[in-house]
């Protein structure tokens, strides 16, 4: 397997506060990676960093063999590294078709083209019923998928997703976890993901990073994750364990 | 081929609304035809013009999201260009146009690239000023007139190509002529890809980046559209009046009214601007002629258009389509 996006040394800091401490790890082809770790972790802020939207302050990132360290996010984005956001605010000037058309003419100049791949990925995310409604009309769990389609529409080769299970009830959970299946095994797209579910990460992802206070404190299978002491005190909670030794 | 379809392609309007469209076309074409006075022959022309005015600022303003005030410097570039090559050089009207919209972009590439860096208010305020800089140049610079502006020679014939008529409905049929090229352009130019790619960034900025749109980059490009309408516009005001001032083509005030037809109208829609000339216009004509007798009320004009431009902000940004739509949406639900 080969590295499709590698991060050495990145280090991110806003005025005095250090967001991100040389972290560096690799994302193999085809692999779907989990970052995890409280609020104010730098989570974000690592996803900025890779996808443009910050430049960071030391440190170097590749992606599918390119040096991207720095490049503007319409940029990466056009290599074929997209992403989705925390809160997608949509003021509802654009349909759901509209706002996926807009993903889709990334690669085309051609309407009809684009409006073609936009009904193949609401298909696909099983957005029909609301093709045409305001972004802003939408429930969050359909909102969250909307941003999804949109970003998939470009075509990418690697999606970041930034919390796309946060406020989803249970039910919504598990739809949303076979939807990341779909896109990362039936796609083909690697995948990697920050979220706050336990449930979600742990269950479908290969590997799981664990950040605290911009430090990366742990990396592994999610099942040494869970047993790791050092991320037990930083995150999960001695709670989590309990819970999971009872589930057991 | 698709690129012809589109831009004939009204599907997502309504039977209604294109019925209704299609007999005010009618009228548009039969208008000259049907007895009138002077009065009403200038206001309709006027009624074109700021129809154009206002579909070049919707690109920008409308789709983009982005309000410019200060497209009253691009009229004035498109007039001066075709005026001055007129009484120099005797250059004709279909000539100096398109240069005149050629120079009117390339200077709005140079205003757009610095002032995209800002984002609302600031954009706002910086177009405003360039406009007024630009105007002041205009009224020391004496190859150009001055401030006394310039006055256009009549040819001893009416000439087609020097678009100089004794008739005004000749005036007439070629602006409806341009306003139809504008309007099936902006029918393509809201389905175009750019057309798209500004309404995302109108939307969220920060999303659309992410999607692989260089923000900066569509707005020049959708600027500098806005400033060709706007520059031919110009470039026909001057052959038309036959008389050019800067105070007046490059004023504050054409600026603020280009951006009121598409604001009232209903920004980002393509009946927008129509609508709203076909509501500002008649309303400024009447204005004019009222408040021009009038000693001491001169400027009431202009507080009348805030209170309008006030009244849309706060309750219907999407102006008068805005309040339609919504109406419809209600009916649906």
């Amino acid at each position: 397997m080969t590295p499709i996006l590698e991060v050495q040394g990145v280090t991110k800091d806003f005025g005095g506060l250090r967001a991100n401490n040389n972290i560096s790890f690799s994302v193999q082809k085809g692999e779907l990676l989990g970052l995890i770790g409280p609020n104010g972790a730098g989570k974000s802020t690592l996803f900025n960093c890779i996808a443009g939207v910050y430049n960071v302050t030391a440190g170097r990132i590749f992606f599918d063999g390119q040096e991207i360290t720095n490049f503007k996010p319409y940029e990466v984005s056009r290599l074929g590294l997209a992403r989705t956001f925390q809160i997608f605010v949509a003021s509802g000037d654009l349909s759901v078709i509209e706002n996926i058309m807009v993903g889709s003419f990334l690669r085309t100049r051609s309407r009809s083209v684009a409006r073609r791949r936009a009904e193949e990925i609401i298909d696909l995310m099983g957005l029909g019923e609301h093709r045409d409604h305001w972004v802003s009309e939408l429930p969050v769990a359909a909102q969250k998928r909307v941003a999804m389609a949109t970003a998939l529409a470009t075509q990418p080769k690697m999606l970041l997703l930034d919390e796309v299970a946060a406020g989803l009830n249970p039910t919504e959970i598990d739809e949303m976890m076979s939807l990341i299946r779909k896109i990362h095994y039936d796609m083909g797209i690697t995948v990697m993901l920050i979220e706050h579910v336990m449930e979600l990460v742990m269950n479908i992802s290969h590997r799981v990073i664990v950040l605290d206070s911009g430090n990366m404190i742990a990396e592994g299978k999610p099942e040494e994750i869970k047993q790791n002491p050092e991320v037990i005190k930083a995150y999960l909670g001695e709670r989590y364990v309990a819970q999971q030794q009872k589930g057991a | 081929m698709e690129t012809i379809r589109n831009i004939f392609d009204f599907s997502d309007f309504p039977r209604k609304d294109l019925v209704i469209f299609g007999l005010f076309c009618l009228f548009l074409f039969i208008f000259p035809l049907i007895p009138h006075s002077s009065f009403s022959m200038a206001t309709m022309i006027q009624f074109l013009m700021f129809s154009l005015y206002g579909m070049g600022w919707n690109t920008i303003g409308g789709y983009g999201g982005q309000v410019d005030l200060g497209k009253a410097q691009y009229a004035g570039i498109g007039a001066y260009t075709t005026a001055v090559m007129l009484i120099r050089w005797n250059i004709p009207f279909w000539v100096s146009a398109p240069i005149g919209m050629a120079f009117a972009i390339i200077w709005s590439f140079a205003i757009g690239y610095p002032l995209f860096r800002m984002r609302g208010h600031y954009f706002a305020i910086a177009t405003i000023a360039t406009s007024l800089v630009l105007l002041d140049v205009f009224q020391v610079w004496d190859f150009v007139g001055g401030a006394k502006g310039l006055e256009i020679p009549l040819k001893k014939m009416p000439s087609l190509m020097y678009l100089q008529f004794r008739n005004d409905a000749y005036y007439y049929y070629i602006l409806l002529g341009l306003f139809f090229i504008g309007f099936f352009y902006i029918n393509w130019f809201r389905k175009s890809r750019l057309g798209f790619q500004l309404r995302a960034i109108k939307d969220n900025e920060e999303v659309a980046r992410s999607l692989g749109i260089n923000a900066h980059w569509c707005k020049i490009k959708a600027y500098a559209i806005a400033t060709s309408f706007v520059a031919v516009v110009g470039s026909f005001h001057a052959c038309y009046n036959f008389n050019i001032e800067p105070e007046d083509i490059m004023s504050l005030d054409l600026s603020i009214l280009i951006a009121m037809m598409a604001m009232v109208g209903g920004a980002g829609s393509l009946w927008g601007p129509i609508i709203g000339a076909a509501v500002l216009v008649p309303l400024k004509s009447y204005l004019g002629s009222w408040l021009g007798g009038k000693a001491g009320l001169a400027g009431l004009d202009l507080v009348i258009y805030a209170l309008i431009i006030m009244a849309i902000a706060a309750f219907e940004p999407r102006g008068i389509w805005g309040i339609v739509e919504k109406a419809r949406r209600r009916k649906r639900t």
